[in-house]
């Protein structure tokens, strides 16, 4: 174990000296996605207006704000661009920078990648939530906030972001066999939102779509972790949520490590 | 040391056919076509010793090393690299080996050079001391220090190219890919990781194999090349059996002493009866300077020298021996012709 992570925390560390060299970038990004959700908010509540009631599928305004926010927050610790990552290298062919080291190609992918996240989840993700948790205690006026909910919800986002990780591994190794990948991506990242339910809340989609959506693994995406953090969920059916977001970390795991050694053989580095 | 035996390399190309209609008519059914990039080549390297792998551009070069540094896997045949096979286990077999392709960099873009080194020495689990000494050495005979602390991103090429040099020999390999190390710089830097490849390799017995499109590189590092083109191989044996063989060529360069007087040289007609070939004899005429290269299996030095200074006065004169670009030149040129193995 030791040995792994003097192995491996070097990446880490190149991820956060990468993503501070593209903070310009980072932040016009982060920008946009604030209006995004101030954008979604006046959607819904323009909806919950026209409803004419103040709970709509049991969630109030002030449900929808926070589900709004976090949902944002969740992405940015869970979204992993590994798909693009690793479809860039196999088209410009600096794939073969990583094959000649002896290191395993998704380690390197991942502990890069997490130097990235702890750097959002300092400066990003903890000051956001600590908005999110003042807004909750002047609408309720007392202190919602909860360690164990949040720990469950830590261990969640974990998950998600780990499956999430393995899955854009296994899209970005088409790029082995498909050479150009960008419309395929976005194809996948607009289906994919609407299946994690992040821009609607699967409670709010009839009930036989609604549990197709919960049992597919991309709801563990995001509806997962977000409903923990909202207390949605009582004891039991939370952990069988994390239970099922551990089946399909391990699952998509194994898938990625086929699709890896398949792959490999059809490499065919372009140039040089 | 390294045995590579009938190796090949296929690559499947899709067919663009021109037009709207032939993209939509490649979404349904698209033509392949087989480029053999690498076909059928062995050939075998000592320990210690130092290859050149030459040949014109599309020759299959990179390939050849792109599958001997395990990150192809060869249609078919084998090779076998220090005992093992880099296709098998990967990350065994990488770390007794340094790879430096000349036009991608191995270093990471966003840290400093002393960082990445760092990096590398944890990946490649090199203890303190080694690392130190190692680094020290590098550090002379690769001049590193000026530009040490500088992310690579900011390094000039020459910089660049000797960084990742070093980079790929941290760990002391026991074999040296390097695919076009010279490329694009200036011949300062040239010389300097030359010396730095010939330094590393008498001092340590490192295995180098070295693509290069480069002759001062080939005739300044290895005593054997191997020449291949359109993925054969063409020539495979000393640099200095090359020499003997096509180096029958010899260049005669003369300044007249005024360029009427070259208006009297016809060659050609001078040695008509020795039954002249093509590229056996020809003539360039800048001003009153004059380069003549001629085979001297068809003319003497001696006829050469006796026509010239009876038809012309020259300031000054010498004859020199056909440079090994001449000779690869000539070599690629009559494969082509008689489209054999020589
Ligand atoms: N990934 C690839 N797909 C298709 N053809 C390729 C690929 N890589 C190389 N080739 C072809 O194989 C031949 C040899 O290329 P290469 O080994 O790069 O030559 P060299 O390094 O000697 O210039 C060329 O004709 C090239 O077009
Ligand atoms: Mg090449």
């Amino acid at each position: 174990m030791r040995k792994f992570l003097k192995t491996y925390l070097p990446f880490t560390r190149a991820g956060i000296h990468g993503a501070t060299a593209y903070r310009a970038n980072f932040i016009a990004w982060f920008i946009g996605d604030i209006m995004y959700c101030f954008v979604m908010y006046y959607v819904w509540r323009a909806v919950f207006a026209s409803s004419g009631s103040s709970t709509f599928n049991g969630f109030s305004m002030t449900d929808m704000v926070v589900f709004l926010f976090v949902t944002n927050l969740t992405g940015y610790l869970t979204e992993s661009d590994g798909s693009f990552a690793v479809g860039e290298e196999v088209r410009d062919g600096n794939i073969a920078m990583r094959l000649i080291k002896p290191v395993s190609f998704d380690m390197t992918f991942l502990f890069n990648e997490l130097g990235q996240k702890s750097l959002t989840f300092t400066l990003i993700f903890v000051p956001m939530l600590a908005g999110v948790e003042i807004y909750k205690y002047f609408t309720y006026g007392r202190v919602m906030f909860s360690i164990g909910t949040f720990a469950l919800y830590m261990l969640s986002v974990a998950m998600s972001y780990m499956f999430s990780f393995y899955m854009n591994v296994c899209f970005g190794f088409m790029a082995f066999f498909l050479k150009n990948l960008w419309g395929f991506n976005i194809l996948k990242s607009s289906i994919l939102r609407f299946l994690s339910g992040s821009v609607i809340p699967l409670a709010f989609m009839p009930d036989t779509l609604r549990s197709v959506m919960e049992w597919l693994p991309f709801s563990s995406l995001s509806y997962t972790p977000v409903m923990i953090y909202m207390g949605k969920y009582s004891g039991q059916e939370a952990a069988l949520r994390l239970m099922l977001q551990f089946v399909w970390v391990i699952g998509f795991y194994i898938i990625s490590k086929i699709i890896l050694s398949a792959a490999l053989k059809h490499v065919t580095v372009q140039g040089g | 040391m390294i045995q590579v035996e009938n190796l090949q390399k296929y690559f499947k190309k899709t067919v663009k056919q021109p037009g709207f209609m032939g993209s939509v008519k490649s979404i349904f059914h698209s033509e392949k076509e087989t480029v053999k990039a690498v076909d059928d080549i062995s050939f075998h390297v000592d320990k210690g010793e130092i290859l050149g792998f030459i040949g014109p551009n599309g020759a299959g070069k990179s390939t050849v090393i792109k599958m001997l540094t395990g990150i192809l896997t060869p249609t078919a045949g084998n090779c076998i690299i220090n005992g093992q096979n880099p296709q098998k286990n990967r990350k065994k077999y990488v770390k007794e080996i340094g790879v430096v392709f000349g036009q991608r960099t191995q270093l990471w873009w966003d840290l400093p050079l002393t960082e990445t080194y760092a990096v590398l020495r944890e990946i490649y689990e090199v203890d303190e001391a080694k690392f130190t000494k190692q680094m020290e050495f590098l550090n002379e005979v690769l001049e590193l220090q000026p530009f040490i602390n500088s992310p690579v991103r900011t390094l000039s090429l020459g910089q660049r190219m000797r960084a990742d040099i070093a980079a790929s020999l941290l760990h002391n390999p026991k074999v040296l890919f390097l695919d076009e190390p010279t490329i694009g710089l200036d011949v300062v830097v040239k010389d300097n990781i030359r010396r730095a490849i010939s330094k590393i390799n008498r001092e340590e017995g490192t295995t180098v194999i070295l693509t290069t499109h480069d002759l001062e590189d080939i005739s300044s590092l290895c005593k054997r090349i191997v020449m291949i083109d359109h993925g054969k191989k063409v020539y495979d044996g000393s640099l200095y059996n090359l020499k003997q063989k096509y180096g029958q060529m010899r260049e005669l360069n003369f300044e007249a002493a005024d360029e009427n007087s070259i208006l009297a040289l016809d060659y050609e007609n001078a040695f008509a009866s020795n039954g002249l070939g093509e590229g056996d004899l020809t003539f360039k005429a800048d001003g009153t300077m004059v380069t003549v290269a001629f085979n001297t299996d068809k003319i003497s030095v001696e006829q050469m020298l006796n026509y010239t200074l009876g038809t012309v006065h020259v300031k000054d004169i010498n004859v020199k021996d056909a440079d090994i670009e001449e000779i690869i030149r000539r070599l690629y040129k009559g494969d082509a012709e008689h489209g054999g193995s020589i």
